[in-house]
């Protein structure tokens, strides 16, 4: 019998563990023609706010060893052209849809979130309370467990949908933060943001970024994501979507033995649009080599 | 219709110490692209590099099923690719971004490129060549080496005219002095290199009133319009990826651009 690789918490299904994660799939249906979509349980789509962006400008990205420095300063189409204009295909692709807010004030996320409660095809909301690229809310609320407990509240009190705050890891101690927005309503975590970090030219002395810091991504970062996993699993009840630098099947199941429920990629969807495909793949025969019928047994299943 | 594509390479021509013409196998990118367009290309095996590397289609060949590219050593990118050797393979996700249009009966093309900017014109050149037409092509570099692939153009039947800085071949200067009196109401103007030149033609384009588009080289992440890391500021800040390469360069905020020098 093949391995159930389906996951099921916080009253959503995924037909996979792997989630596109926000702000490296676009709306969701850029990679129609190259990515094999039924690999992917799910989509979280760009961070949005109530009005349309223009993001930092240029240069926004830069390669440093095994990871990806980007300040792109959530460049995004407002939640109404999202509606009206992404909704209707993505709703069709049949995964599962996380829509990605952001605001500058409780307020906004408060507005996102009754929006998002009544537009047919969403199936939860991530909070961007993580976001080092912007000047205001976004970091600003996931440092301070006291803040991230009150936008958690603000959204737990428009939606009936399971919200899903996305932490930084740009904390002392991540495990506070996670324990306060659980206590505040949150139906999962997921963890982890980019990293706040910096490259210059040396030639010209200049930042690499215009917006001279940004976060980074890929492997580089994975160790301390699944470290913080790791942590958050212990100190949470509420379950755990892992992301950082995940390449491969291995790469995934470090996450999930780690306590994640399920895992995002990100950086490395950019680089191999087979990597949906190829992780699946991986984890079905990691399954089946070590006799595990369901993939969500594994999770927290580190020995240790 | 895009595809990630493992190619094999053919064959290799060296223009000059630091440039090289690399000619891969695949059927359905040399059917497939169009002038102007790029591909994201790594390296299977080389974990030395994290994201893909955005490259133009320079020439195709539909009939051989090969298409090349023209790489110039300036990074670690170009540098691992110049090393490969006929047999090696690389990963090309492609076609991708927008293409040269052909300029409309009665407007007599223009080409003008600096450096490595003349890449997509090979292509777009052999796409002229076909329809009947003959375009200015406007090659400027620092000195002889930097006129890649003078003699396919010429052998498409193109009228080339030349400078370099240090008056080694053809007029002694930069490629913009030629542009002058090149350009009047009936020609279009394609353009592609470092951003100072591309300010200075866009300029002039404008002036006069010609017709201009652009190709834009922006770092790239993706390539498919997710990451937003290559924009270019139109009205708003727009994809080099999936809106561009290839821009009308009367669009262009050049004053938002930043990379002025």
């Amino acid at each position: 019998m093949k391995p159930d690789l389906s996951v099921s918490f916080a009253g959503l299904r995924f037909r996979t563990p792997l989630i596109a994660a926000s702000g490296t799939f676009g709306y969701g249906t850029e990679y129609l023609d190259v990515v094999d979509y039924e690999a992917i349980g799910g989509i979280a789509v760009k961070g949005l706010y109530l009005e349309p962006r223009e993001g930092c400008p240029p240069p926004r990205i830069w390669e440093t060893p095994s990871g990806m420095l980007n300040a792109i300063g959530l460049q995004e189409v407002g939640i109404q052209r999202f509606i009206d204009e992404k909704m209707p295909r993505l709703r069709e692709l049949g995964t599962t849809v996380l829509v990605n807010i952001c605001g500058s004030t409780l307020e906004e996320y408060q507005e996102l979130a009754h929006i998002l409660d009544s537009v047919d095809g969403v199936d939860a909301i991530e909070m961007n309370i993580s976001c080092p690229n912007v000047h205001e809310g976004g970091i600003l609320f996931g440092c301070d467990p006291v803040m991230a407990a009150r936008v958690t509240e603000a959204v737990r009190s428009q939606t009936k949908l399971p919200i899903i705050p996305k932490l930084s890891p740009n904390v002392t101690d991540i495990t506070v933060v996670a324990r306060s927005v659980e206590a505040a309503g949150a139906d999962a975590v997921s963890l982890i943001n980019t990293m706040p970090a910096m490259a210059i030219d040396v030639e010209s002395r200049r930042p690499r970024l215009a917006n001279i810091v940004g976060g980074l991504s890929g492997p580089a970062i994975r160790p301390i994501a699944v470290r913080m996993v790791y942590q958050t699993a212990r100190a949470v009840n509420i379950p755990i979507i892992g992301v950082g630098g995940i390449t491969s099947h291995e790469d995934a199941l470090e996450f999930i033995l780690a306590g994640a429920s399920a895992v995002q990629i990100g950086t490395m969807s950019f680089v191999d649009p087979s990597v949906w495909r190829r992780t699946l793949d991986g984890l079905e025969a990691y399954c089946e080599r070590h006799d595990v019928e369901a993939i969500s047994a594994l999770t927290g299943g580190v020995v240790s | 219709m895009r595809r990630d594509v493992r190619a094999k390479l053919v064959e290799r021509r060296a223009l000059s110490p630091d440039a090289s013409l690399l000619e891969f196998e695949s059927d359905f990118l040399a059917n497939e692209l169009r002038a102007g367009q790029f591909t994201m290309l790594r390296l299977p095996g080389d974990e030395s590099l994290l994201l893909r590397r955005p490259y133009s289609f320079c020439d195709t060949d539909v009939a051989a099923g090969r298409f090349s590219l023209l790489v110039k050593e300036v990074g670690r990118g170009t540098r691992a690719l110049a090393r490969l050797v006929p047999g090696d393979e690389a990963d090309c996700l492609g076609p991708l971004g927008s293409t040269f249009t052909m300029p409309p009966d009665g407007k007599r093309p223009v080409v003008v490129a600096g450096g490595v900017g003349i890449a997509p014109f090979v292509a777009f050149c052999r796409a002229l060549s076909s329809a009947g037409k003959v375009a200015v092509v406007l090659l400027g570099g620092r000195t002889a080496h930097d006129l890649y692939l003078r003699d396919v153009f010429l052998a498409l039947g193109m009228d080339v005219r030349c400078t370099t800085e240090d008056g080694s071949v053809g007029t002694r200067g930069r490629v913009t002095a030629l542009l002058d009196e090149a350009l009047d109401a009936e020609t279009q103007l394609y353009s592609c290199g470092p951003t100072p030149m591309l300010l200075r033609v866009a300029e002039l384009a404008a002036a006069k009133g010609v017709p201009h588009e652009v190709s834009l080289e922006r770092r790239m992440g993706c390539g498919m319009g997710c990451c937003l890391g290559c924009v270019v500021y139109t009205s708003e800040y727009v994809r080099s990826c999936t809106e561009g390469p290839v821009f009308d360069a009367s669009t262009v905020a050049w004053d938002r651009d930043p990379h002025p020098l």
